[in-house]
């Protein structure tokens, strides 16, 4: 127990002696503090543990502390005597005249009296732990947070012992260079953190402290010395932030229009259409709700004409037929071949009425044809000869012929259909009609054309004439005959330019050509 | 009676306990806070007292014990025999408040006075319990005041002196660290 009272004597020394030292310069600021604020004539204040009361010099006196008296009493003891000492303020230039009461009774009331020549100068009743003056915290530190917009300040309380638990403490912090600042009250704790504060900025930071008023009261204590300190950098730099910005909106727009540029492609790769056979079938779905049958009824004339406009679209051509027949012992026959043509002839004749003469002066080699299928039909056994198609067969030209001029038939030849001249029909279709199969197959699309045929007796001798680039042959064989009549369809025009100056020849050599075939 | 008292020292020490862990690593009974609001509660009663017009108290003498605070003696003295002080010093006043609580015939300040004397039992408790008191209670020196306001007066200021330097000076309170 000693041991721990000298203990605690040795510390009280030791600060008495530090306060001594270093109080000398706060006791000036705090009188001179007081001087400003404190309204009453005596003012007081306990530094440490000792209150100090001072009153300003009246003028007109220059003797100094010889003239004041200073008593003071409490709980009901006698007066006791304090000794004046004066204090020259150097910074307002006036001097003070103060005294320290030695032992300050605390926790009760305080009477203090001033005299000056007997005469009551001052008197004033108080409580001295109501008067606490304390120093400015000590060691204050500023430190920049990891945090944007955050300082960390620390300080230590003023050395006083009985009352380390009862302080409260004011920050005080501000821009540098900037008047406007702001206050946060912490009580107890000697530490605090400035939040909201502007990132890359230099702040001013002061504290001070005051007791907190339950035991012990007093007033505000100096501000301590600023301290800087200055806040983190902001993470992101707002023009590098408005930069990702911009170019983040330039790639959504490129990107927003390419997408659009080609979305029906991107649309057919993600959501493909059904393929839908309406297009084909107008009005099938739409009108006739998928029923066939209803729609066929209903399109059936449209579609088949569609289907023919269609066969016409592939330019249906005239059929040219060839025949092959090589008959070089049809001497008899084509006496029989010539009286049947005459009788043609005749029958023509009658039917010229129609205006189809002209056209049957062409070929007179039709009539010759004819004479050689009868020949034919009556002697089959000279079918039996070689019928192979020769170079210069006579080749026999299918059109239809326009009751108007000649000259237009070439250009009528394509627009219209073709059917097979009524020639064999009407020559002999009995005959005909044990023939070919080929052949009555021509007779189904017989129509009312005409028969007109070209030779080709003028070409001896695979001299056939060159036709041009673009002929088709197509080879029409008959079977039934036993024979191979081949036949070759022209498909050009240039037939019938041919067959124009081919005509007057074919006159000349009509008489030659009923004679026979010449091959 | 006692019993009575021990009911409120146990919810004071729970309170003690419950508000004493935010703060202070030392017991929760030694929590300087809940004799700060006993101190604020008998400063309300001074205020009432200011602004008492009419059934006051009639003026009346007591004795009280003696309030001021020397440091540099105080510090000398053994905690013991500062235990000792305060403890009597906290009877004395009980006994001038309740004298003066009969008299006073203002709701508001017979109500002040009766928790201002609650809060003493309290006290007493509390201290009883830091700092056992084993030696007999010496004769204290008391003085003697002649009105209510006084009495309030010096209730005040012994909690904040006396009281309060010996509850943030028991060894049983003392910090480790310190």
């Amino acid at each position: 127990m000693t041991k721990m009272r000298s203990d605690r004597l040795k510390i009280v020394f030791m600060l008495c002696l530090a306060f001594i030292t270093i109080g000398g310069q706060h006791f000036e600021s705090k009188v001179a503090q007081l001087l400003r604020d404190e309204t009453e004539d005596i003012k007081c204040f306990v530094e440490v543990k000792d209150l100090t009361c001072f009153w300003e010099e009246e003028e007109e006196r220059n003797n100094l502390h010889d003239q004041y008296t200073f008593t003071y009493s409490y709980e009901n003891k006698n007066k006791m005597a304090c000794v004046v000492s004066s204090l020259s303020l150097l910074a307002s230039n006036k001097t003070v005249f103060y005294c320290k009461l030695p032992k300050t009774p605390f926790f009760t009331p305080l009477d203090v009296q001033v005299f000056r020549d007997g005469r009551m100068l001052y008197s004033r009743s108080l409580n001295a732990e109501n008067f606490l003056f304390l120093d400015s915290p000590r060691n204050l530190t500023v430190m920049s947070s990891e945090k944007e917009g955050q300082l960390n300040v620390s300080w230590l309380p003023p050395l006083l012992k009985y009352i380390d638990d009862s302080m409260i403490y004011e920050v005080r912090y501000a821009v540098e260079g900037s008047n406007m600042g702001k206050v946060e009250v912490i009580k107890v704790s000697t530490m605090l953190s400035l939040l909201g504060l502007q990132p890359d900025t230099r702040y001013k930071v002061w504290v001070r402290v005051k007791p907190d008023g339950v035991a012990y009261k007093g007033y505000w204590s100096a501000w301590t010395e600023p301290v800087l300190g200055v806040t983190q950098p902001s993470d992101m730099d707002p023009l590098i932030m408005l930069l990702v910005l911009f170019i983040g909106l330039i790639l959504c727009l490129l990107s927003m229009t390419v997408i659009m540029s080609h979305h029906k492609f991107l649309l057919k790769k993600l959501w493909p259409d059904i393929p839908t056979p309406e297009h084909k079938f107008p009005g099938l779905f739409t009108i006739y709700k998928g029923d066939f049958k209803e729609w066929m009824s209903q399109n059936n004339g449209s579609m088949w004409g569609r289907s023919v406009h269609v066969y016409t679209e592939e330019l249906p051509s005239p059929l040219e037929v060839l025949s092959e027949v090589s008959l070089t012992s049809h001497g008899t026959s084509q006496r029989e071949e010539r009286q049947a043509v005459e009788e043609d002839e005749e029958k023509e004749s009658e039917r010229s009425d129609s205006g189809l003469t002209d056209r049957w002066r062409e070929p007179p080699e039709a009539y010759c044809l004819v004479e050689q299928l009868r020949a034919l039909q009556e002697n089959p056994e000279s079918l039996s000869q070689s019928l192979l198609l020769q170079s210069h067969d006579t080749y026999v030209t299918l059109n239809q012929n326009s009751q108007g001029d000649d000259e237009r038939q070439v250009d009528d030849v394509f627009e219209e259909t073709l059917p097979l001249q009524m020639l064999f029909t009407t020559a002999g279709t009995t005959s005909l009609n044990t023939s070919h199969s080929d052949l009555s197959s021509l007779q189904q699309s017989l129509g009312s054309g005409r028969l007109s045929s070209q030779s080709s007796f003028e070409y001896p001798n695979h001299t056939w004439p060159p036709k041009g680039p673009g002929y088709a042959y197509v080879a029409v064989t008959d079977s039934g005959l036993g024979r191979h009549r081949m036949y070759t369809n022209d498909y050009k025009n240039e037939i019938f330019l041919h067959k124009w100056p081919l005509s007057g020849q074919h006159t000349q050599s009509r008489s030659e050509s009923c004679m026979g075939p010449v091959w | 009676v006692f019993q009575g008292c021990g009911g409120l020292v146990s919810v004071l020490i729970v309170f003690v306990w419950l508000g004493g862990n935010q703060v202070s690593p030392l017991r929760p009974i030694c929590d300087l806070r809940v004799l700060e609001h006993f101190i604020r509660e008998a400063q309300d009663s001074e205020v009432i007292m200011r602004g008492c017009r009419g059934g006051c108290g009639a003026m009346k003498s007591y004795f009280v014990p003696l309030t001021s605070v020397d440091f540099a003696f105080w510090e000398h003295i053994d905690v013991h025999e500062q235990a000792v002080e305060v403890q009597t010093g906290l009877s004395l006043l009980v006994q001038a408040l309740s004298t003066a609580m009969k008299a006073v015939s203002n709701s508001r300040l017979a109500s002040a006075l009766d928790n201002n004397i609650s809060n003493i039992h309290s006290l007493s408790q509390i201290l009883s319990t830091v700092l056992p008191d084993d030696s007999a209670p010496a004769s204290t020196q008391s003085q003697e005041v002649s009105s209510l306001p006084e009495l309030l007066q010096v209730q005040s200021s012994f909690l904040r002196g006396k009281v309060r330097l010996l509850l943030s000076a028991a060894p049983a309170c003392q910090r480790q660290n310190s």
